[in-house]
């Protein structure tokens, strides 16, 4: 199990003040962060640009050392005995980078493979084994700089699972990529998590991704922890207003007025907006379903219902709520 | 053993495909060098070589092409690892860095790795035009077979430790590139490359010790010049020895101080 205790990391950052000056300012960039990650399980690290995501990744695969707080993995502390840790974890980030472009696939798997002390017989049984989960085994022998954008961010999980590691940090994994591709890899996580038990750190700005993979999700603002719950419970604590939206041909004053009436009796809001072919569309806002007396009042004003559709709070919704509060 | 020969092997892949890539950059590795020592050769074409030169109380006329192809060849293994450690800002600006950094693999194996590599890759053209060119300029004198090999283990081993110290220091710091204007040029000018540096002034005596090829030079040429015995190489072999511990003690001190300020300050990533 990796357990982070009370992790803070702050950086000296200098300040040029004209020609010769210079300031030095501390940023802290997180502060008090505690989580656990279990074999298994995925858990999701959310928070708006510069919420101290990437950087809580570094500290735990190595590349940081906290200021202070603690990191252990299986026993082992991060910083104190890191080389045992790094042999257990490895870390997947979006984009283009962390590969050797002229490199063919397979030599860039054999590279990151010895640096883990990796050779012979074994390392080419490994590199195959990868080559074909992530399906790159046709490709295996093309230079990285003729793959397309998912073939390179699909050899990237590939170079991240080269040493088996128990620990899987991935940072944006799905970042720029078509949502075919997208969807591709984020079943491949899943599986990593559910069929090969590994414990995976997912940080995404696609929240709807954060949603479908991760079993439990940490919310970070400014490097703190503001909320941490299962995807459903957090948005469900937080009581969000559900969205019933209809789609009617034609709006009266009258049933204007009892629209409105409706959602202030029920504690919520009422939106009206005109559509493109000529009818209108209607959102009650609320903490309670609206849905029967909202049916019952269109049934009293002889209104046919052209569409009807309800939205529960997102995720999505949920950072959003948080962002706005904490910066009220 | 076997894991530092497989990362050492990985290596010279990964230095061959990225870096040595096209025909062309070998060519351009035999050409530049062969230029630069025809070029400084004739340089001393104008000027009075006699017996009542100033130059000739360190060299005589006749090993000055053995002289200056010791001296290049010399130069070109050291100049192969000042310009490889120059890379490692690819590898920052790639994000490699950090996947190696956060691999448990051992640091050292990972410089000197590095530095073998780039080695081999640079001067092997070089080399051998400057073994077959040994054959046809005047004033060898050795003291046994040995001796050439033993000359190219010298220059082998030294120009590894100093590529291991200057990997290091490139990776302190993303600005580390004026290294690169710093060491080039003045290790051309006063290791002795192309001048004895006994021939120097006092101050630039002083900066010629500062560089390790100079002490090496000093030993190739005792070796393939002067016919050196084991035995009178002694000083000069524990020298350069004494400089190489100081170069790999300081490598040692200066990869943990980089690994904790890359890991305190961030800056593996910021190119």
């Amino acid at each position: 199990m990796l357990i982070a205790e009370n992790v803070r990391k702050v950086y000296r950052v200098k300040e040029k003040k004209g020609w010769f000056r210079q300031q030095w300012t501390e940023v802290e960039a997180v502060a008090d962060l505690s989580f656990r990650m279990v074999p298994g399980k995925i858990i999701g690290l959310l928070g708006i640009n510069g919420a101290g995501k990437t950087t809580t990744i570094k500290m735990c695969s190595t590349l940081l050392t906290p200021t202070s707080g603690t990191i252990t993995v299986d026993g082992y502390d991060a910083v104190k005995d890191d080389r045992f840790v790094k042999a257990k974890v490895n870390m997947i980030a979006g984009g283009e980078r962390m590969l050797y472009w002229r490199l063919t696939g397979r030599e860039n798997l054999q590279y990151f493979g010895s640096l883990y002390g990796l050779q012979g017989q074994a390392l080419r049984d490994r590199i195959d084994s990868l080559l074909l989960q992530v399906g790159l085994y046709e490709a295996a022998n093309t230079p990285v700089e003729r793959y397309s954008k998912g073939m390179k961010q699909r050899l990237q999980i590939a170079r991240g699972l080269i040493n088996d590691p128990h620990y899987l940090f991935l940072d944006e994994p799905t970042l720029g990529l078509d949502a075919p591709i997208a969807r591709q890899l984020r079943k491949h996580v899943s599986e990593l998590a559910s069929q090969h038990g590994k414990a995976i750190l997912l940080t995404s700005h696609y929240i709807h991704e954060v949603e479908e993979l991760c079993d439990e999700v940490y919310i970070i603002d400014k490097g703190r922890l503001v909320a941490h719950d299962t995807p459903e419970h957090l948005t469900k604590s937080l009581h969000l207003d559900t969205a019933l939206q209809v789609v009617i041909p034609s709006l009266s004053d009258s049933l204007d007025y009892d629209l409105r009436q409706l959602a202030l009796d029920y504690g919520g809001s009422r939106e009206i907006a005109e559509t493109d072919e000529q009818t209108w569309e209607v959102t009650l806002r609320g903490k309670t379903d609206m849905t029967t007396p909202l049916l019952s009042l269109l049934a009293a004003h002889q209104s046919p219902v052209l569409r009807l559709s309800t939205q529960q709070p997102s995720l999505e919704d949920v950072i959003l709520h948080m962002a706005d509060r904490r910066g009220a | 053993m076997k894991q530092l020969g497989s990362l050492l092997l990985a290596e010279i892949i990964k230095e061959h495909r990225h870096s040595f890539h096209s025909k062309m950059i070998y060519f351009s590795l035999l050409v530049w060098p062969v230029i630069n020592f025809v070029t400084a050769y004739y340089s001393f074409a104008p000027f009075r070589m006699g017996a009542d030169s100033p130059l000739a109380r360190f060299i005589s006329y006749e090993q000055l092409p053995l002289f200056l192809l010791t001296g290049y060849l010399g130069y070109i293994f050291y100049w192969c690892l000042v310009q490889s450690s120059w890379q490692m800002s690819f590898e920052r600006q790639a994000g490699t860095m950090e996947m190696i950094f956060i691999s448990p693999v051992n640091r050292f194996a990972f410089l000197y790795g590095r530095s073998l590599s780039s080695l081999i890759e640079g001067v092997w053209l070089f080399f051998c035009f400057a073994l077959l060119a040994l054959f046809f300029v005047d004033g060898i004198q050795l003291s046994g077979w040995w001796a050439p090999p033993l000359a190219f283990l010298i220059l082998l081993v030294s120009a590894i430790v100093w590529g291991g110290f200057l990997c290091v220091l490139f990776l302190f710091s993303r600005d580390a590139s004026f290294l690169y204007t710093v060491l080039d040029e003045p290790m051309l000018i006063f290791s002795g490359v192309r001048l004895p540096p006994m021939a120097f002034p006092v101050w630039a005596k002083v900066i010629s010790f500062c560089f390790p090829l100079t002490y090496a030079l000093q030993l190739i040429r005792e070796l393939l010049m002067e016919g050196a015995s084991l035995q009178a190489m002694l000083p000069s072999m524990g020298l350069l020895a004494a400089v190489l511990l100081v170069l790999v003690t300081a490598t040692v001190v200066l990869l943990r101080q980089a690994e904790k300020h890359m890991k305190k300050t961030g800056n593996m990533v910021m190119y």
